[in-house]
């Protein structure tokens, strides 16, 4: 068996999240929830693990989920061409894409706007059953999928930048004009969820069940 | 390679408040204790346990990341100027600035859109480039106050929220759909867009939070 790890929570310190000092524990825990605990040298406000970051990343997931329905069955826009307009969603202006020989195009919107999205469902989802699980199964790969969902959710903003652009530029009154539907309004927010329950999931508490468990075995 | 701390850190904790952060610091992602190593310049220590970036030792950090800062100062406001892309079709021209974008979802009932769009790819790219500048300046010329901190930190948080390359993105997409519906025209604001992109990308590469967190603790008579 490898050595106790020697984390900061084990040593009772806490690391600042921007300038990285360890500051001691308070000896008072019972105390805390009252003040906050700031770095002593650059008074961000500190905590060994986010608090209550389960259940707030849930919270925010479970609000995405719900919200990634209306965003996929609404039209995102409608394309109005000579007095007739035709709604899209996220699926069919793919398929449109598609169909139209713009397949580059179609699978760049394909991976950001459905592949991503479901992907960052899923990861989160998983993660947070595992930790809830106490599960012990590959930290490491756990840790580095979460740093995917946290790099690579923004992304998907790039159709809702697409239907931004497309409103401004195609403004040709009755002959040509583009609408924002409220797909797009919902598959925004279904973005903006998912990157904050990604910050406030905290990716230590992965590794506090593997660090508890070595802490047992030893003792 | 990094190795595992021992046990002097404690005892050292116990004398003072705070234990010197520079030489030992927790892996943000698993919080391993770990003591970093002599880098070479251009070197990026990684944790041990989860490969997590702990510390990237960047050549000349403050004076670059300034240097792209006001170039991307500068740059921004030449975007902000002219349209970015103009469309022709039917005898009629419209022309489309970084501002139209989120204008036109205000216009089209869609206000939260819009301010999204807004917030996005101006409030914050442009309080990241102005902020930066102000930190660096201060933390350049020694002038460092009480705001300092509170304003970096700011920045750091939000720094994930300025997404003007995503945007960059969207408008190669937008030219490729309207292409066969439209003449589309680059405006002059593209090239400087472009350029804007790539001193925002070399501003995050050669920012090292680390150095200007070293010298805002000095001040705070934090280093022990």
């Amino acid at each position: 068996m490898k050595n106790k790890p020697t984390t900061a929570r084990l040593q009772g310190l806490i690391a600042c999240h921007f300038c990285h000092t360890l500051s001691e524990f308070p000896k008072v825990t019972e105390n805390t929830k009252k003040g906050e605990l700031r770095c002593p040298c650059c008074q961000s406000i500190i905590h060994s693990r986010i608090p209550d970051s389960l259940n707030r990343t849930w919270a925010l997931l479970i609000a995405a989920i719900i919200l990634y329905v209306p965003a996929n069955t609404l039209p995102i826009m409608t394309v109005i061409l000579w007095g007739n307009g035709q709604p899209d969603t996220i699926l069919s202006g793919v398929i449109h894409l598609f169909d139209g020989g713009m397949w580059p195009l179609a699978l760049l919107i394909f991976i950001a706007s459905i592949f991503i999205p479901i992907l960052k469902l899923i990861i989160l989802v998983g993660l947070l059953l595992s930790v809830q699980l106490k599960s012990t199964w590959k930290p490491k790969d756990r840790t580095i999928l979460y740093r995917i969902t946290e790099f690579i959710g923004r992304w998907s903003m790039v159709d809702v930048f697409v239907i931004a652009i497309l409103v401004a530029l195609v403004q040709f009154g009755n002959t040509a004009s583009v609408s924002p539907g409220l797909g797009a309004l919902s598959f925004a927010a279904v973005i903006i969820l998912t990157m904050f329950a990604a910050h406030t999931f905290d990716p230590r508490l992965i590794w506090d069940i593997i660090d508890d468990q070595i802490g047992n075995e030893k003792d | 390679m990094l190795e595992c701390s021992n046990m002097k850190l404690i005892e050292h904790s116990n004398q003072n408040q705070q234990v010197e952060s520079l030489s030992h610091l927790a892996c943000a992602h698993c919080d391993l204790i770990q003591s970093l190593p002599k880098m070479k310049l251009g070197e990026t220590a990684r944790c041990i346990r989860c490969n997590n970036v702990l510390y990237r030792n960047q050549k000349n950090s403050l004076n670059r990341s300034l240097a792209f800062a006001i170039t991307g100062l500068i740059l921004f406001v030449i975007s902000n100027l002219f349209p970015l892309l103009s469309l022709k079709a039917m005898g009629l021209t419209q022309e489309g600035t970084l501002f139209a974008t989120s204008l036109s979802l205000l216009q089209a009932d869609r206000p939260f859109l819009g301010l999204l769009i807004f917030l996005t790819t101006i409030v914050f790219p442009l309080t990241t480039l102005l902020g930066t500048i102000y930190v660096l300046i201060q933390v350049k010329m020694n002038r460092i106050n009480k705001y300092t901190a509170p304003l970096f930190r700011f920045l750091r948080s939000t720094d994930v929220w300025g997404m003007l390359e995503i945007f960059m993105l969207a408008v190669l997409v937008s030219v490729v759909k309207l292409g066969d519906l439209a003449d589309v025209i680059f405006g002059v604001s593209l090239y400087s867009f472009c350029l804007l992109i790539l001193s925002l990308s070399l501003l995050s590469s050669s920012l090292n939070p680390h150095d200007v967190w070293n010298k805002l603790r000095i001040v705070k008579g934090c280093q022990l």
